[in-house]
């Protein structure tokens, strides 16, 4: 089984500051693994551990994604693919459509897994859009994969019900974060991670002429949090009278 | 030539969510907004200039393929300058598709959409809620349109044109379907949530959050822990980034530190309240009154008092 799991390096949110202006300074934020792509990858590896194969990892993103390739190595995926492009200036479409060409390039694969968005813009776009550049049956929002001979079986956890459904081998999936719980490497993993091969392919290259129609972010603002962060201490009685009666004087509940 | 905006949405609420804005941005410029049905009417959607009925020899809007693909078939005869789509889980699914299919550029969990001469203009936030970005693109475009971004309005008697599609061979079958707790809890039409995090030390002990979110006329929902790595409550109550995003009148969290994900689904709610045993939990940045102790002697002194027991 030959498993191919899409990560990215997102901006840290929890890093992210605001000029005298009001504008975030996105890039002077420092970048981390977009956390629910760890699912995304230890579901590649209990696929793999499952049905033998292996676990190659697809990355677009800058240089410094090779930090993001070598954590998830480190998880156990075999090897990587990073394409190399600034992941910032392109949007879904884009970013879509480069993964589509290294996974063809590199493929074929049993399945392709991707968590159900990225920490940093969150819009669950790129699966579904990878399915369609890769005409491949789409999972989405799986919180069970298991795979048989020529079939895969798997649970989708939508707002209100969890529908089974059951498709063909090859497969596209998008995990929720329910699904597993992530494995934290050792260090002799993350030892043996820098040994693993990791392919550069520029992202330039790898479109081959122009990218699809996309959008593009003409302002970033800052939200500032205007609450009134207003404190009640002391003994709990008197806290918590503080507290409904600031909240009837907000006209928020009766009793 | 009239500006075509099309909305779509496989459930109904959202469906009207969407059709409002459709309805909004084609009013803007004197379009014209179409409300998109497939396989029969909902009588409780609505809100657009007319309806437009997709039809097959089979089932379309029970999956994302057939629902993706029926659309797509009527799109690329009819031409919409712009398709909506509720983001629901399915919505981000069948709008992601779309925008491949017919390739168009695509703004997703959008707000505020305008027109602007040839270009689509949307907000959008990112980074767990900290920043809003504004979005543009050229029309012809899709947009999948945050939930509870717009007020629905249901007209009735408009117009229905009817139109044929061919059935697409559906590769993804559903085999089952269970319900989740989703119709005890409406966490995105609620009033007061009543919110409990790690601060709970046992499952049982939930039973104080459920007596204080009864107390309040509220109901109960949770941070990520507790459904995800607990399993204490369903996925359905999760409130925040990949949970629901909530908008209550009173947003009460209990026991929740208040990492960003989790504020980024409760931002929109009007006055956000937290208990807390840390003084430093970030929760208390976000929030407009806070109480510092013990949620082990608070709540049941808010329950004293609310009975007039105390």
């Amino acid at each position: 089984m030959k498993v191919a799991v899409c990560v990215k390096q997102a901006v840290d949110e929890t890093d992210l500051r605001v000029d005298p202006s009001g504008a975030p300074m996105v890039s002077a934020a420092s970048t981390k693994v977009s956390v629910f792509d760890k699912n995304a990858v230890e579901e590649a590896l209990r696929l793999k551990a499952k049905a033998g194969g292996e676990v190659v990892v697809f990355c677009l993103g800058p240089p410094e994604a090779r930090k993001t390739i070598k954590e998830v190595l480190a998880m156990g995926a075999d090897r990587a693919v990073h394409v190399v492009g600034d992941a910032g200036s392109v949007d879904s479409m884009s970013t879509s459509y480069l993964l589509a060409k290294a996974i063809r390039r590199w493929g074929p694969f049993d399945a392709v897994l991707c968590a159900e968005g990225s920490s940093d813009t969150y819009s669950g776009q790129v699966p579904p859009m990878l399915s369609e550049w890769l005409s491949l049956p789409f999972l989405g929002y799986a919180k069970r994969v298991e795979i048989g001979a020529s079939t895969v079986t798997a649970e989708l956890s939508l707002e209100d019900r969890v529908e089974t459904v059951e498709a063909p081998i090859p497969f596209l999936a998008s995990v929720v974060s329910e699904i597993n719980e992530p494995r934290y490497p050792t260090l002799i993993q993350i030892m043996q991670a820098s040994k693993k091969q990791v392919e550069e392919v520029p992202a330039v290259d790898l479109a081959g002429g122009e990218l699809p129609r996309a959008t593009s972010v003409t302002s970033l603002t800052a939200l500032s949090m205007d609450r009134k962060r207003i404190i009640f201490s002391g003994p709990p009685e008197e806290a918590a009278k503080k507290l409904l009666d600031a909240l009837r004087g907000e006209g928020v509940i009766q009793k | 030539m009239t500006t075509k905006v099309w909305a779509y949405s496989e459930s109904s609420g959202p469906a009207s969510e969407v059709a409002a804005a459709a309805k909004k941005i084609a009013d803007s410029c004197g379009g014209e907004s179409v409300c998109l049905e497939l396989d029969e009417l909902r009588t409780q959607v609505g809100g657009c200039h007319s309806k437009l009925l997709l039809r097959s020899e089979g089932r379309l809007g029970d999956s994302v393929e057939t629902a993706g693909a029926a659309i797509g078939e009527a799109a690329a005869s009819s031409v919409p300058d712009l398709i909506l789509v509720a983001a629901t889980r399915r919505g981000r699914e069948v709008g992601s598709m779309l925008s491949v299919k017919l390739g168009r550029p695509c703004i997703g969990e959008s707000f505020n959409l305008r027109l602007d001469g040839s270009s689509l203009k949307g907000d959008r936030s990112v980074y767990a809620g900290r920043v809003v970005a504004t979005v543009s693109c050229e029309l012809p475009a899709v947009a999948v349109v945050k939930l509870g971004a717009y007020e629905p309005s249901v007209e009735d008697g408009v117009q229905v044109v009817e139109e044929r599609v061919g059935l697409p061979k559906a590769r993804v079958i559903t085999t089952g379907t269970s319900k989740k707790d989703a119709a005890k809890v409406d966490l995105r039409t609620a009033k007061v949530i009543v919110s409990g995090g790690r601060g709970f030390k046992r499952r049982e002990d939930l039973d104080l959050l459920v007596k204080l979110a009864g107390a309040l006329g509220g109901t109960i929902g949770c941070s990520r822990p507790l459904s995800s790595d607990l399993g204490w409550l369903g996925e359905e109550y999760h409130i925040g980034l990949t949970g629901v995003n909530v908008h209550p009148n009173l947003y009460l969290a209990v026991g929740i530190s208040g990492q960003l994900q989790h504020v980024a689904g409760i931002k929109d709610s009007r006055v956000i309240a937290a208990i807390n045993s840390d003084k430093d939990a970030p929760i208390f940045q976000a929030s407009d009154y806070g109480v510092v102790g013990d949620l082990y002697q608070v709540i049941p002194a808010m329950l004293r008092l609310i009975s007039g027991q105390a």
